[in-house]
């Protein structure tokens, strides 16, 4: 018996980074508190090297490899820098808000760090088992993370709410699975692509299918499946919840992806009418839930369901430039997150969450140039001409129209975007127009000043110059 | 093949029905007088105060964790361990890879103080 | 009459064969357990100048105590099994049954000679491994069971330290898996034929050591017996428990002893073989050839020497600390065996005669 060696080469960057994760894992046992510092440098420089690595290596066509298990493209690439940016802006933000509320420990790093591996993978998967082996290295580090303040109630609260869940939305994934495995006979997405026109069992191939969606669903958080979101982002640590806010979004974009449009493109037709309902739903429940909020966490919560919705819209289309618009939004949208989060962290202060809305009265007058940084982010998010968001939303509903026609869905869109508005403006009334009731100045490092601002203004920067990002995301797709 | 099986389970059988006739034995022939102060539970003589099923130190959890993580690992070495003659330099060093993530987590554990026993 | 025997039996359904087979087996065994208490306290009392039991006999001679343990066993057949108020009745009764079966039922697929076997199965090893891992249910279920303090918390501890040993037990026989390249215990031996020198305890010494020292703390033996304790909590598991069901508990112990000392001698000590194997001139020999040959009664002498290290130990060594066990199993064995596995995998790959050479 004589094994091929498979290529590592393409899964070079996993390699190193597991590699790096394992020695941070063990340097910061050998750390004491004080010097913990080291960690988080070493964690930075292990996500900045991987970044490193995959541009300079930046491929121009599909490489399989590891028995086809494991995908190397342009889009894969394209997504794992995009994580690896905002881990490292994460890391960067969460750093303070870390120090400040007793939780500045090596785990908070090391689990990031393997949750980051369990992205690469599942943006490279090209298998069933690789699907899943990546989710759950994900899943269970992010549960970990929710649950590492274990003195808080509600933050086990979230934790456990938010296993369960997920072990229920793994158990639906693993279901479709196995029935798409039984009807096809295989666990190759590009061989179940090809054979599934197939399949005799109809009705057999449409419960594989649900299932399979449900589980992404539920990892994306649409609704119907969307009730742990709010839940889990109110109840983690601030600095959690920008970590599982940000990065996991790209990574689930390219599940949806690899599963939907990589294994199952012969069966668009169906999936489309699935995918209309779950963004109907994400987009109006979404939207007018998130007004009730009066913590700024849950109602990111609910904006984050609401900008699935318009996430899938582009998906749904089945052409590339759906596809490109859908990655669009999902970095634009990771952009904006960074920057909100950011916002709450920056606020909050030893024994302080400023997690309601009511800590943002006044921001103006505390501090008029994060007050307008903050502005761009709600602009952003509302989809205000000329920021960000505005683009990535047009260019979702362009391609939806374009190449679908679905008119009535594209109008919905965007009368449930002008009611969402309404909250995200909200929030910019109260930094301008109302009282402050705490009048002290914000305190905060300058990396992370520096960082924010660089945040915010990219906003406004590639909101000016949208061509460039969406030229990009369309370079990244290859045509399937 | 199968029919290679057969004696197992008829040891089993063989085995619990050993057991069985043994006890059912004691109950036969040994008499039975139970009282009160016979039938409580030993406690050096005192009156049993509380509820025996009571709160245990969670570190016994903590060891049936640890021990479910390795005996996996052991059960994932099984097959390894039999063809390593056949898969040659290749097989030999993934496992050692498999082994050297395994004793990270070891390390990490060791060092947590998640051996300790005070 | 012994060929009349064999033909008999070769005429009768293979079920009825073999519940025959298995019969005319297990009366030894059990027989060798009885003994094997009388034998723990003789060699015990000769270690501590003691006469040990010296009373008991048969028709009128005391026959240095030979008697004893039948005695032992008939007194407690009559003695009053308790069940204790408050404890699960149904658990209570099956728990040492779940001691003795599997501690008996192992013994299926050990190999006495050359396909002198019940069951030749491949999985031999991996089945040895799974049945004794259930015997750890019978105590927990005890403890539990028993609505007593000590009960419980001899169970507990019995349980995390098996549990803990079982690890350094399994790698420990990774490693012998490596070297033999089977599971089938019959192949195992036979990939140790030759002379005393082509045996697995000399490559896989650490284990061997590891191995042996773990079944001791499996089976709960001193100086591991902490979860007996009978100083600090009376008798751990089985407080509760009199007559036959504390006799089924006792039995299972020692049955397992002789598994442990039979898995060794078969593991790394070359089972049946002769240490003198492949010596003509030795084993052609008229008379006592055949003796130096291999054959079952090595095997026997193999777990006869086993047994005598076991109350060896006892006589010997005071208990440990509870966190020293824990240490021993965690902190100590485990290193050790990963560390030997990869020794050991170097030695196979590279071919290290007398071994794994041509």
């Amino acid at each position: 018996m004589n094994f091929p060696l498979p290529n590592f080469l393409p899964a070079l960057p996993e390699i190193f980074l597991l590699t790096m994760a394992c020695v941070v894992l063990l340097v910061d046992l050998f750390l004491t508190d004080r010097s913990r510092g080291a960690t988080y440098i070493l964690a930075m420089a292990s996500l900045l090297g991987v970044c490193v690595l995959i541009a300079l290596s930046f491929s121009h066509s599909r490489i399989l490899t590891f028995s086809d298990t494991f995908v190397r493209d342009p889009m894969a690439d394209a997504l794992k820098m995009g994580i690896m940016i905002a881990a490292m802006v994460s890391f960067l933000y969460a750093k303070d808000y870390l120090r400040e509320h007793g939780m500045f420990k090596g785990e908070f790093y090391i689990l990031g760090l393997f949750g980051v591996l369990g992205m690469m993978i599942l943006v490279s998967a090209h298998n069933f088992l690789t699907v899943y082996l990546g989710l759950e290295l994900l899943s269970l580090c992010m549960y970990a993370m929710v649950a590492m303040q274990r003195d808080s109630a509600i933050a086990s609260e979230a934790a456990m709410k938010y296993f369960v869940l997920g072990a229920i939305a793994s158990g639906m994934l693993l279901y479709g699975m196995s029935i798409l495995y039984g009807v096809t006979g295989t666990l190759d997405l590009g061989l179940i692509n090809e054979r599934l026109p197939n399949v005799q069992d109809k009705i057999l191939l449409s419960f594989g299918m649900v299932f399979l969606i449900v589980g992404i669903a539920f990892k994306l958080g649409a609704v119907p499946f969307h009730m742990w979101v709010p839940d889990v982002y109110e109840g983690a640590p601030t600095a959690v919840t920008l970590y599982l806010a940000a990065a996991p979004k790209l990574a689930a974009f390219a599940m949806l992806m690899r599963l939907l449009v990589d294994g199952m493109a012969s069966l668009h037709g169906q999936w489309q009418d699935i995918l209309i309902l779950l963004a109907v739903a994400s987009m109006a429940i979404g939207n007018i839930i998130a007004i009730a909020q009066a913590n700024l966490k849950r109602l990111l919560a609910y904006s984050a369901i609401s900008h699935v919705g318009y996430l899938l819209l582009g998906v749904l289309t089945g052409t590339t430039e759906g596809y490109a618009a859908s990655m669009f939004y999902a970095l634009t949208y990771v952009l904006m997150t960074l920057g909100a989060f950011g916002m709450i962290m920056l606020m909050s202060r030893q024994g302080f969450e400023a997690d309601r809305l009511e800590d943002f009265k006044g921001l103006n007058e505390r501090s008029p140039w994060f007050a307008f940084i903050m502005m761009i982010l709600m602009f952003s998010m509302a989809g205000v001409p000329p920021f960000l968001g505005f683009w990535a939303k047009l260019s979702v509903l362009q391609a939806l129209v374009q190449s679908t026609g679905l008119l009535w869905l594209a109008i919905t869109a965007v009368v449930f975007s002008i009611i969402g508005a309404f909250y995200y403006l909200r929030v910019i009334k109260m930094m301008y127009f109302d009282k402050a009731e705490d009048s002290s100045a914000l305190i905060a490092s300058n990396d992370m000043r520096v960082v924010l601002s660089a945040n915010g203004l990219l906003v406004l920067g590639l909101g000016l110059y949208p061509g460039l990002l969406l030229a990009f995301c369309l370079a990244t797709i290859v045509s399937p | 093949m199968l029919e290679n099986y057969l004696p197992v389970l008829i040891f089993i059988c063989v085995g619990l029905l050993v057991g069985t006739v043994m006890i059912a034995l004691g109950f036969v022939l040994a008499p039975h007088k139970p009282d009160s102060e016979k039938l409580s539970p030993y406690e050096c003589g005192f009156e049993a105060f509380e509820d025996a099923r009571m709160k245990f130190d969670v570190r016994y959890y903590l060891v049936a964790i640890l021990f479910i993580i390795f005996d996996l690992e052991i059960a994932f070495l099984f097959p390894w361990a039999i063809v390593l003659k056949d898969i040659g330099l290749f097989g030999f060093l993934a496992m050692l890879v498999f082994l050297g993530i395994l004793v990270v987590g070891f390390v990490y554990e060791w060092k947590k103080g998640a051996l300790e026993w005070e | 009459m012994i060929d009349w025997v064999i033909t008999t039996l070769g005429h009768l359904p293979v079920v009825v064969r073999t519940v025959i087979l298995i019969a005319l087996f297990l009366i030894p065994l059990m027989l060798s357990v009885a003994y094997l208490t009388y034998a723990e306290r003789k060699i015990i009392g000769a270690m501590q100048v003691r006469m040990g039991p010296n009373r008991v006999g048969f028709f009128g001679f005391s026959l240095w105590g030979l008697g004893q343990p039948i005695a032992d066993a008939v007194k407690l057949m009559f003695k009053e099994i308790i069940i204790p108020t408050g404890a699960n009745k149904y658990l209570f009764i099956i728990s040492p049954i779940l001691s003795i079966a599997p501690a008996l039922a192992a013994w299926a697929v050990i190999p006495f000679d050359k396909g002198v076997v019940f069951a030749d199965i491949n999985a031999g090893l991996l089945y040895v491994l799974a049945v004794t891992s259930i015997g750890v249910y019978g105590v927990i279920i005890a403890g539990w069971a028993s609505n007593s303090k000590y009960a419980l918390l001899g169970a507990m501890r019995s349980a995390a330290q098996i549990v803990a040993y079982e690890i350094a037990m399994g790698f420990a026989l990774v490693g012998v898996l490596m070297a033999a390249g089977s599971l089938n215990l019959g192949e195992i031996v036979a990939a140790q034929k030759g002379n005393i020198g082509h045996w697995f305890v000399w490559p896989l010494l650490p284990l061997f050591v590891v191995y042996f020292i773990s079944g001791v703390a499996e089976t709960n033996r001193a100086p591991f017996d902490v979860a007996e304790g009978e100083s600090e909590i009376v008798a751990g598991f089985h407080v509760e428990y009199s007559g036959m069901a504390f006799a089924v508990f006792f039995l299972a112990e020692y049955a397992n002893m002789i598994l442990i000392s039979g898995l060794a001698s078969i593991l790394f000590l070359g089972g049946w073989l002769s240490p003198l194997a492949g010596w003509d001139a030795a084993t052609t020999l008229p008379l006592i050839g055949p003796i130096l040959d291999s054959g079952v009664h090595w095997l026997l002498i193999k777990i006869s020497f086993f047994l005598f290290v076991f109350l060896w130990l006892r006589a010997t060594f005071p208990r440990y600390r509870y966190d020293q066990i824990m240490r021993l199993g965690w902190k100590v064995f485990i290193p050790i065996t990963i560390v030997w596995l990869i020794v050991v995998g170097i030695a196979v790959l590279a071919k290290l005669p007398p071994w794994w050479g041509a």
